[in-house]
């Protein structure tokens, strides 16, 4: 098949985007899972959707493409456009656009049999070489557009009639302008604000995950089966073994991260009897089942367990805990050092102990998921204690490493 | 007449919300009104479309595989194009209507009859720092929506509000965009022509107002940020390098493959957010190595210093 700017599926961009954009340190050949072509094709088109935000290095192995936005500055997410890239038939555009102008207001009101008369009338007949499309297939268009809510249905006698959807107008532009940026799924705000003309954007991001859109669809499917409460199967790729597993689980909640940039789906796995975390870009596909009946025990379970967990770790056998303590000195001037620690904890406490020092305290499912967190205190950490000693000696070789690294010695 | 239950999949990916609808219901747009030509049809398609795009759509045009144009640029389309907002975009506003920052804004998302694409209960953001703006607060919302107004009229704005040393100071300056982060939760206001500076902690401000007065630029700096860069090697252990790339992933960066198990990364920074990025830095512990330049490495290796000093 030749090049086309427009693709049919998004599995393929998603992984290539996600490349390109969080690592960009690949050559064409290290490209391995998939083709030389393939890899020429998708580099294409991002060049063409977002050129703006490509670059490459020349290295002995040849260019190293990558996507490279400092989220500050853009002020929308560059990464939306792909989901504007569907490719389409010839048919699928021009009926849109000619249905959409015969039931050009809600107070018309047409059968299918009207509509196609009208197609072929006042439409096409225009054009040297008319295209003829039969009732059944402009039925099908028409239903499609009634499943989005673009046309609404009603019958008089045994005749279906559409119409278009009553006029709903939504333009309050700052409104899209940060929503479409921090809510979930917030591509479909940049749909909407496509349909009004260009205005100012009076907002920028800072701390700004945009790869997140890549799993859009997926957070969607996931919402939908969360509000039908249905008992789900995953297929995921699998780090570990480089392969796609599948897992049968009632999807709970999602948990979004702003400081590592990823999403989890939390689940419970009936076969495990437990709640655990799934990444939303290891997901490839969801198949939804019967109704979990227990939905929403699970879910106050999940709610329950949120006072022990720091990330996405959940209880291990028999719901143990662990626990952490550790004291930061800091000096008169650096109250911000105390309050750091007060708005940053997600759990646990933190006591005043004099002036100069605080102790933090939390029971935690796993206190290796804090090891990040605690690091940020280094230069101030008078005192450390954690139950699980395996973590505890990690943290300390971990901080002899640095020392050594840095060639530190008192 | 009723709606028909949604099924989620390819609903996002779908052709109703591609550039190329966009660009052609704008062309449409003009053909009703007059005739277009190749000139007017490549000056949409560059505004709308991707820069490959008028390749395709030119030619479907001319060859009329979309029988929406004639070979004279007139099109038998009557009405300029009006798409309605469709199911999916209504949802997903009915869950902004749930969001509390939506008190922000003075607007009403009126769709009783949806139901939400996600409710709060949905999803969770759970390490977002505790202290963020008072979105419940009713001059914190006064505050917001006049400084909506000024941006939008670009009027300059009085503000009284608390320094960082709790002091009260009053800036008059032109707004000139609010810039938020999702971890810290909150807004700031960037703004020029202030010798008392170019951010404004919206969470700070006692009091706003449209400037009534003759404003006079007290200073010809705006804000621009001052771009520093930081280089690190990583070795990919314990999963750093996919942790490390994802976390700076927000950033202006450059990688590269040293060898096999070594990675190279230069990140672009503003100068203003130094101690974060030396903070995120040493969270990744020994993961990392800070190379160049070597202020950077001297701040790490300070605090390296001041913590060897505690006995663990």
């Amino acid at each position: 098949m030749s090049y086309n700017e427009l693709i049919k599926s998004f599995d393929k961009i998603r992984d290539y985007m996600r490349e390109f954009y969080v690592y960009g340190f690949k050559s064409r050949e290290q490209y391995n899972k998939k083709s030389l072509r393939s890899y020429d094709d998708e580099r294409r088109r991002l060049e063409s959707w977002i050129g703006e935000y490509m670059g490459y290095h020349k290295t002995t192995e040849g260019k190293t493409f990558f996507i490279s936005v400092d989220s500050r500055i853009s002020r929308h997410n560059p990464l939306y456009k792909a989901w504007k890239a569907k490719s389409f038939t010839d048919g699928d555009i021009t009926l849109f656009f000619i249905i959409f102008d015969i039931l050009h207001s809600p107070d018309i009101t047409m059968s299918n049999i009207e509509i196609v008369e009208k197609i072929d009338m006042e439409y096409l007949s225009f054009f040297d070489n008319p295209k003829v499309f039969d009732g059944s297939t402009i039925r099908k268009k028409l239903n499609e557009y009634v499943k989005n809510g673009l046309l609404v249905t009603g019958k008089i006698g045994k005749t279906l009639y559409y119409g278009k959807s009553p006029d709903y107008c939504f333009n309050n532009r700052d409104v899209l302008n940060y929503f479409s940026e921090v809510l979930p799924c917030g591509v479909i705000g940049s749909f909407l604000l496509d349909k009004y003309e260009n205005g100012k954007d009076n907002f920028a991001f800072k701390h700004h995950y945009i790869n997140s859109t890549l799993d859009s669809e997926i957070m969607c499917e996931l919402f939908s089966a969360m509000h039908e409460k249905k008992e789900i199967e995953i297929e995921k790729f699998s780090r570990k073994n480089e392969k796609s597993t599948s897992i049968r689980v009632v999807p709970l909640r999602i948990f979004i991260s702003v400081q590592s940039g990823r999403q989890y789906l939390m689940a419970y796995v009936r076969s495990k009897k437990r709640i655990t975390s799934i990444r939303l870009d290891y997901i490839l596909k969801i198949k939804s089942f019967a109704e979990a009946e227990d939905f929403d025990k699970l879910r106050d379970l999940l709610c329950g367990m949120r006072k022990y967990m720091w990330g996405v770790s959940t209880q291990g056998k028999g719901g143990r805990t662990e626990t952490v303590e550790f004291t930061i000195n800091f000096a008169d001037d650096e109250e911000y050092i105390y309050n750091r620690l007060v708005r940053e904890k997600r759990c646990g406490t933190v006591e005043r102990i004099d002036k100069n020092n605080a102790v933090f305290r939390a029971e935690v499912y796993d206190t290796n998921e804090m090891l990040t967190w605690i690091r940020t205190f280094i230069c101030r950490i008078t005192h450390i204690n954690f139950s699980n000693k395996d973590i505890e000696k990690t943290f300390i070789d971990d901080l002899n490493r640095m020392y050594e690294i840095y060639g530190v010695e008192l | 007449m009723k709606y028909t239950e949604l099924n989620y999949k390819n609903m996002i990916f779908n052709e109703i919300y591609s550039t190329y609808f966009n660009a052609v219901s704008h062309i449409l747009a003009e053909a009703v009104k007059n005739p277009v030509d190749k000139g007017k049809i490549r000056e949409i398609v560059a505004k709308y479309a991707f820069s490959e795009s008028i390749i395709n759509i030119e030619d479907a045009f001319r060859t009329q595989k979309w029988q929406l144009l004639m070979s004279n640029g007139s099109t038998p389309v009557k009405n300029i194009p009006d798409i309605p907002v469709d199911l999916l975009e209504k949802r997903w506003l009915k869950a902004v209507s749930l969001d509390p920052r939506i008190k922000l804004f003075n607007c009403d998302i009126q769709l009783d009859e949806v139901e939400p694409l996600f409710t709060p209960d949905d999803y969770y953001v759970f390490d977002k720092y505790s202290d963020g703006d008072p979105y419940d607060d009713g001059e914190y919302i006064k505050n917001f929506q006049i400084i909506l107004k000024a941006l939008e009229r670009s009027e300059p704005l009085d503000i009284h509000m608390l320094n960082k040393k709790s002091n009260d100071i009053e800036i008059i300056a032109i707004p000139e965009y609010l810039e938020y982060s999702e971890k810290d939760d909150k807004f700031r206001l960037i703004v020029t022509g202030s010798r008392n500076g170019s951010v404004v902690n919206l969470g700070r401000i006692r009091s706003c107002e449209i400037y009534q007065g003759e404003f006079k630029n007290k200073t010809s700096e705006n804000y621009q940020s001052k771009k520093f860069s930081v280089t690190l090697e990583l070795k990919d252990e314990r999963n750093s390098l996919e942790r490390v790339m994802l976390h700076f992933s927000h950033y202006e960066k450059y990688t590269e493959k040293i060898d096999d198990n070594n990675y190279r990364v230069k990140i672009y920074y503003d100068k203003n957010d130094e101690t974060e990025i030396i903070i995120r830095v040493l969270s990744f512990g020994p993961l990392i190595k800070v190379t160049k330049p070597r202020s950077f490495v001297n701040y790490i290796k300070k605090r390296l210093i001041s913590q060897k000093k505690y006995v663990l």
